[in-house]
């Protein structure tokens, strides 16, 4: 939706914002060092215990991306006992993501073990069925990175499943699963997506976050010098 | 199949010599075609027959045959794999089934998936996983399976960990047999119960042109089947003689038990069918105050629906006798109604083009009405007997069939008038009678562009009914203008019998639901005739005014 620039420069946007905005999103990455400067060059606040929890969450977070989704799995029940007794899929997921490194590194007959011994209980609900019978199905080929079933091995796979992990880890210590930033753009999105919608505009429900700051951006520099404008700290 | 258990002396090279040329190998006659017309290839059938004494116990006569005749029962491929599923020889198995000719992509591969779903069980279930993976992975790239069998195989191999066996390595691997007989086609292997299955087929097809056949059980072999006209009701047996006017409506209850009648003396009439074939009065029903010219038993039997053309509808029990209720009045005159499965429910169709249809239950409440402009006059209706469509035939010319559930309809135009409809005990199909001389019938379902016809009896002014009946609806009969009741066999347009006796026109018809050999007319000289088979004592015409009946028993039931 193209709306007047000028309303933009009406709406005054807090320092206090912009810092717990980027803090979030520093935090939810675990960027502990640059926490730690960001800290203190703003001034801002440190929450409390934030930096042993970046810790800890760091490295369970670094063993699944890494494919050592069973040092993953014992650190996180050690932190949160129930934690994956609640999500279930989760577990699964970092459960396939230990079965899928053992057939990536030709380990079959282990693999196989293992997963009868771990991932068959999953295999009586149905829910789960299909997804496994992906997983076994590597097993049949002698060079399973051939097989249709290649997609498992893929590392946007294992980013995917680490960051549920973020997500569940930090909803039980009570912090936000999803940082500011991810959501301040997710609903910028949507509510673009709604307008465009409601005018009937067609062809223009796809949001671009690049296209949408280059425009306004451009625009407030030309138009309306200074006002609003904070310089860098 | 134990063939195999019989064989141990014979040599098995000797075998293999004896299947290479069927035909010319032969002992006995020479011929290699039988059969009336030398359709019947003579080796296919000796071992159709060695299959049929096995299944029926004689396994001593099927070896013996065998070797008489010099043909095995079992196919050359199948010789071959029997022996290595039931030893375990996998690899052997697999190219045996690979090599076997004449097989579809798809039976192939579904037969070696269960040939490798076995043989990875017993592997796991030995501890022997890295055999088991192996052995898979290589026939996977050697057979170029489907992914999704791919997948199952894998997937299976989860819950088969060591010692998970519930039945005996040899007991799985004779079901898997079992399944690959069931699986692999002729002649790798027969069907199963060949013969039988061939002669049923002969049997059925003599049945199906039989066209006096009313009565269910088994047929001889010995001869081609073929009923003669003693099956069907062809002569009067009585005559129930209680109306002081004509007679427009008969109805047998579905048990059979009861006989609804109906008449232009403003009464209806239950009859009690005897044991012995006879037939008493139970209830005389006396309180309409027009001619009652339709009844409609409700599905449990235990209540009656009469109505007339300008007359209410009354619902009366039939035990006692008594009438229970009465609907609507002198603005709402009901033509036809109808009872819904649970005998809770009637529709009831209006001869005032403004009322439509009406559904009620039994304490005359309305629970849903049909009607709107396009409404006319409804002639009759009917409710199949799984309660799921609702007929009706509006004036003159069109046959509505809707679907209760899900609300949909669909349309029939007939180019002549209707006079009345009749549904099949099966509920798949109705019959319509027109003025022009025709019953034509129709699905239910709609799937006919053109309808059954049939003809030979007279109708042009007057409401004839007709019906469905005979062992499994097989027969169709009607009344006629020439006072005459007709009979057709639902094979073929022209009529089967015509029984004479009547003495005017005859209006309805009903063939008894439980007794296939009874027929009841109704007609304008005022009585109601049974019919029963030839064979049966004749009953002399004779009309009485009292409500006492001369009856002759019927010999058949």
């Amino acid at each position: 939706m193209e709306y007047d620039p000028r309303l933009y420069e009406q709406i005054a946007v807090s320092d206090n914002d912009t810092h717990n905005i980027v803090l979030s999103y520093l935090i939810h990455n675990c960027f502990k060092e640059t926490v730690e400067s960001f800290i203190c060059s703003t001034g801002i606040k440190k929450p409390a215990d934030c930096l042993e929890d970046i810790d800890r969450r760091k490295r369970i977070i670094k063993f699944a991306l890494d494919g050592n989704a069973l040092k993953a799995i014992e650190l996180t029940e050690q932190l949160a006992p129930d934690l994956l007794e609640k999500n279930k899929d989760l577990h699964f997921e970092l459960l396939s993501l230990h079965f899928i490194e053992l057939v990536r590194s030709k380990r079959c007959t282990e693999a196989l073990e293992f997963a009868q011994k771990n991932l068959s209980p999953f295999g009586k609900v149905q829910t789960y069925v299909k997804k496994l019978e992906d997983l076994m199905a590597l097993l049949a080929y002698e060079e399973p990175e051939k097989s249709p079933m290649f997609h498992l091995f893929s590392l946007d796979r294992r980013q995917m499943v680490a960051e549920d992990l973020n997500r569940a880890i930090l909803a039980h210590t009570n912090q936000p699963s999803y940082s500011s930033l991810e959501r301040l753009i997710q609903q910028t999105t949507v509510v673009d997506r709604q307008l465009n919608q409601e005018h009937g505009k067609e062809g223009q429900s796809s949001f671009s976050l690049e296209e949408f700051v280059k425009k306004k951006i451009r625009t407030s520099t030309q138009e309306f010098p200074s006002k609003g404008q904070k310089q860098d700290a | 199949m134990v063939v195999s258990e019989c064989r141990r002396e014979e040599s098995s090279l000797k075998r293999r010599k004896l299947w290479e040329e069927p035909m010319t190998m032969e002992k006995g006659s020479s011929s290699a075609y039988i059969g009336p017309m030398g359709l019947i290839k003579r080796h296919e059938f000796v071992r159709v027959i060695i299959q049929c004494l096995s299944s029926l116990g004689f396994h001593k006569s099927a070896f013996c045959l065998e070797s008489e005749s010099g043909i095995c029962y079992k196919s050359k491929d199948f010789e071959v794999l029997e022996p290595e599923i039931l030893n375990g020889n996998w690899e052997d198995c697999i190219k045996c089934l690979s090599g076997i000719k004449g097989l579809t992509d798809e039976t192939r591969s579904s037969a070696l998936f269960l040939i490798l779903q076995q043989c990875l069980l017993e592997f796991l279930s030995h501890g022997d996983v890295s055999t088991a993976l192996a052995f898979l992975q290589k026939q996977v790239s050697a057979l170029k399976m489907e992914t999704d069998k791919i997948r199952i195989l894998a997937f299976n191999m989860l819950f088969k960990g060591s010692g998970e066996i519930n039945s005996s390595i040899s007991e799985l691997r004779k079901k898997l047999l079992g399944e690959l007989e069931k699986l692999l086609p002729p002649p790798v292997v027969l069907p199963e119960r060949r013969l039988e299955h061939l002669v049923g087929t002969a049997v059925v097809s003599q049945i199906d042109s039989c066209v006096y056949h009313n009565s269910p059980g088994p047929v001889s072999l010995y001869e081609d089947h073929c009923c003669g006209r003693d099956q069907i009701p062809t002569d009067t047996v009585q005559i129930l003689a209680a109306h002081q006017n004509e007679v427009w409506f008969v109805q047998f209850s579905y048990s059979g038990e009861y006989l609804a009648s109906a008449s232009s003396d403003c009464t209806a009439i239950i009859w009690k069918v005897l044991p012995d074939g006879g037939f008493t009065i139970k209830h005389t029903l006396q309180s309409h105050q027009n001619p009652v010219s339709f009844v409609a038993w409700s599905p449990d039997d235990t209540m009656l629906l009469t109505c007339g053309n300008v007359e209410v509808v009354k619902l009366w029990d039939v035990e006692t006798g008594t009438c229970k209720r009465t609907f609507g009045d002198h603005g709402f005159t009901v033509s036809s109604c109808a009872w819904f499965p649970d005998s809770k429910r009637i529709v009831c169709g209006s001869s005032d083009p403004e009322k439509g249809i009406c559904m009620w239950d039994c304490e005359g409440n309305e629970l849903k009405a049909w009607r709107g402009m396009r409404m006319r006059k409804v002639l009759d209706l009917a409710v199949t007997s799984d309660g799921t469509h609702l007929i009706s035939v509006f004036s003159d010319k069109e046959i509505r069939i809707l679907n209760v559930l899900t609300n949909s309809e669909h349309i029939i135009s007939e180019e002549h008038s209707i006079t009345s409809l009749s549904v099949s005990a099966d509920g798949n199909f109705f019959i319509v009678n027109l003025n022009s001389q025709e019953i034509h019938m129709w699905d239910v379902v709609g799937k006919w562009k053109k309808p059954l016809k049939y003809t030979g009896h007279k109708q042009h002014k007057y409401v004839i009914r007709s019906c469905f009946g005979g062992f499994n609806s097989a027969f169709i009969a009607s009344g006629s203008e020439n006072s005459e009741v007709y009979i057709w066999n639902r094979q073929r347009s022209k009529p089967l019998e015509v029984l004479s006796g009547h003495s005017m026109t005859v209006n309805c018809v009903s063939w008894n639901p439980r007794n296939p050999q009874m027929l009841a007319s109704a007609s304008d000289d005022h009585t109601v005739r049974i019919w029963g088979p030839v064979g049966t004592i004749i009953s002399k015409e004779e009309t009485i005014p009292n409500p006492c009946i001369m009856h002759f028993p019927l010999c058949t039931y």
